[in-house]
């Protein structure tokens, strides 16, 4: 087990590699010039080149990107032209926000999907089970900017239970911290919890179908330690790839509620890192959570084999 | 689910000529299962009726949709989760109907009193917990065992069914284990109930032919030992031949022919199963010979026949046949059979038929 851990972090190394190379000529490919943008509509061609040349972007390319890998290597991910600190310390301001909001998300997703998923597994093709999916529909259907700007106007503007934006870190206090999440972490939590709750069902309906679970029954255990001793945990292989996966998009795909809830977190970082050509942070910033991605899969794999032995012992 | 009376008497109408120090466990009167389904109701058990007597061992004996694996998952209600299924008739253990139980009663039942194994025992054990986690389950949900009692006991059984060394066996995961050795868990497990009843829904049909005589052999032994009474059901009229004491014939879940082992090996009355028994290939029968099967297929259970239900592809079938369904008869000491012709077919039969 620790060997295939090993294995699997250096595996980790090309992966990145690429995503190095992919996201920096992605950036200096495409039009525009960070020196541009930070002198505005009035400058002159003089000036601009002076700035260019300044900020080494007059370089080849295949120089700067020699130039910026080897930092990275080195664990130097750059400095924000813009915001005129390392990038790193950038990232590390505002991952808070994102992870607290990720987890918080995924944390509400799985409360609310798998017992709704199970559940409905247990009551299939009763009303129970067409409600469960039915509002599962809806919720991968909507969107969660839109979800989010409904519950912001209900739980905030007229119940105001909630703060309507913003954010407040967690040396605010945890409560404090929580309050303001809430609802993002709702609007962002529903698809995957949408989602979470499909794969249960699906996941425990091919399994209450097991010889295991007639036998389990025919010992004469309780439903309750069918379902859950017996069935949860061979159906949970799917339950935690969907989790995992999911988890990742959250971390990457917090932008859209990060910006309706004004939330300082990557998402703003990257958008406004974008919009300025602000190339170190963009590439920082992607191959940071790139290699959340990698981990979080790494994560996910090692869990399959403490869930089944059948893959523990393959290793 | 509905628990009626009996709809269904075609299975009780016959008298019962058991000798009288029979001591009967289970008694089954009339019993039906339907099953809802997209295309209408099916009654994949229908009106049967039979008995097994303590420390009996019982074939059960058809083709594959017969009704018998039904039949034994009913006695166990093992479809109580199932929205589709309802059941009608009795079930007797010891004179107590279960098909009234409570579902904790019913529990305590299962846990207790009958146990079953099944004949995919790959899929039968659960795949993430060892096999000692699974049989000590069952040791603790007998009751009065604390973990440390239950393991023990679950080595022990282990033994009692010929694992060797029980002790690290105890911590594999099924899929370490062979067909076999898998069997034998099951059996194992099974025995953690100390059930009156054993059910083995196609013990041995997974398996290789030397461990198929293993597993038999193993679960005969066990009987004497335990004194319990087996249910066995079965496509394998020479597994009946080795282990069973009495045989049921179903055929679309109707019980076809109900007597002991050799009487249905000398003297069958219905003409499935002759066709059954000349279906079985023997070793001294001349090779050139075709090995014979039953003509035509079983019908499905949404257009069940009007009379008798095997009379499409019986060679002694008649208009009345066709229109009338036969009842299950008596026909000599404990021997019944559902057939018009039942008279002529065995007098031929004799003949060498």
């Amino acid at each position: 087990m620790l060997a295939y851990t090993g294995k699997r972090l250096v595996s980790l190394v090309p992966i990145l590699i690429v995503v190095a190379v992919v996201v920096f000529f992605v950036m200096h490919l495409t039009p525009g010039d960070p020196a541009a943008v930070m002198l505005g509509t009035e400058a002159s061609q003089a000036d601009i080149a002076q700035l260019r040349h300044q900020l080494g972007l007059d370089e080849p390319v295949l120089a700067q990107f020699v130039d910026w890998l080897g930092g990275v290597a080195r664990g130097d991910l750059g400095t924000s032209i813009f915001m005129k600190m390392p990038v790193s310390q950038a990232i590390a301001e505002h991952v808070g926000p994102t992870l607290s909001l990720s987890i918080l998300a995924q944390l509400v997703a799985a409360v609310l999907a798998l017992p709704l998923g199970i559940l409905a597994a247990k009551k299939r093709g009763t009303a129970t089970d067409q409600m469960v999916m039915g509002v599962s529909l809806l919720g991968i259907s909507l969107p969660s900017f839109l979800l989010g700007l409904f519950l912001m106007l209900v739980f905030a503007v007229e119940l105001r239970w909630f703060p309507v934006s913003g954010y407040k870190p967690l040396a605010d206090g945890f409560l404090e911290h929580l309050r303001y999440l809430v609802l993002p972490a709702l609007a962002l939590g529903s698809m995957q919890a949408a989602l979470i709750a499909r794969m249960t069902r699906a996941s425990m309906l091919e399994v209450l179908n097991q010889g295991y679970i007639e036998i389990a029954r025919a010992k004469g255990l309780r439903e309750i330690s069918v379902v859950f001793k017996h069935a949860l945990r061979n159906a949970f292989i799917p339950i935690v790839t969907v989790v995992g996966q999911s988890f990742a998009l959250l971390i990457g795909g917090a932008t859209v509620t990060e910006t309706v809830f004004n939330i300082p977190g990557l998402g703003q970082l990257i958008v406004n890192a974008v919009e300025r050509r602000d190339y170190e942070v963009i590439q920082g910033v992607v191959l940071v959570i790139a290699a959340l991605y990698v981990v979080l899969n790494l994560i996910v794999d090692l869990l399959y084999g403490l869930i089944d032995p059948r893959i523990r012992h393959k290793r | 689910m509905t628990i009626g009376g009996m709809t269904d008497l075609s299975g009780t109408d016959g008298v019962r000529g058991e000798e009288a120090s029979r001591k009967e466990l289970l008694r089954i009167e009339g019993l039906v299962t339907r099953f809802h389904t997209a295309r209408g109701t099916v009654r994949a058990v229908d009106g049967v009726s039979f008995s097994i007597g303590s420390g009996e061992i019982l074939g059960v004996v058809g083709e594959s949709g017969c009704g018998k694996s039904v039949t034994s998952r009913s006695i166990m209600r093992l479809y109580d989760e199932n929205k589709a299924a309802g059941h009608e008739g009795k079930v007797l253990l010891k004179g107590r109907n279960l098909l009234e139980l409570s579902k904790s009663e019913m529990r305590n039942v299962r846990g207790n009193e009958i146990a079953m194994i099944f004949q995919d025992t790959l899929s039968s054990l659960n795949p993430v917990y060892t096999i000692g986690n699974q049989i000590a389950e069952a040791v603790r949900r007998r009751g009065g065992a604390g973990k440390k009692e239950a393991r023990r006991r679950a080595v022990d059984l282990l033994g009692a069914v010929g694992i060797p060394d029980p002790e690290r066996r105890f911590e594999e995961y099924p899929h370490q284990l062979s067909g076999g050795m898998r069997q034998r868990v099951m059996i194992a497990m099974a025995l953690a109930c100390e059930p009156s009843l054993l059910i083995a829904d196609e013990p041995t049909t997974a398996l290789d032919v030397t461990i198929q005589s293993q597993i038999l052999q193993l679960i005969g032994s066990l009987q004497e030992r335990y004194g319990m009474s087996i249910m066995l059901i079965t496509h394998d009229l020479g597994v009946v031949a080795e282990v069973c004491t009495r045989v049921v014939v179903m055929y679309l879940g109707q019980i076809i022919e109900d007597t002991d082992v050799r009487t249905l090996f000398e003297r069958p009355l219905h003409p499935y199963t002759h066709g059954l028994l000349r279906s079985m290939p023997k070793a001294d029968r001349a090779r050139e010979g075709k090995l014979e099967s039953i003509p035509g297929v079983v019908p499905s259970l949404h257009a069940v026949p009007r009379g008798c239900r095997f009379a499409g592809r019986c060679e002694y079938a008649d208009s009345k046949c066709l229109e009338e369904m036969p009842s299950l008869t008596a026909a000599g000491e404990g021997h019944q059979v559902r057939c018009w012709h039942y008279d002529r077919i065995g007098r031929e039969w004799g003949n060498g038929a």
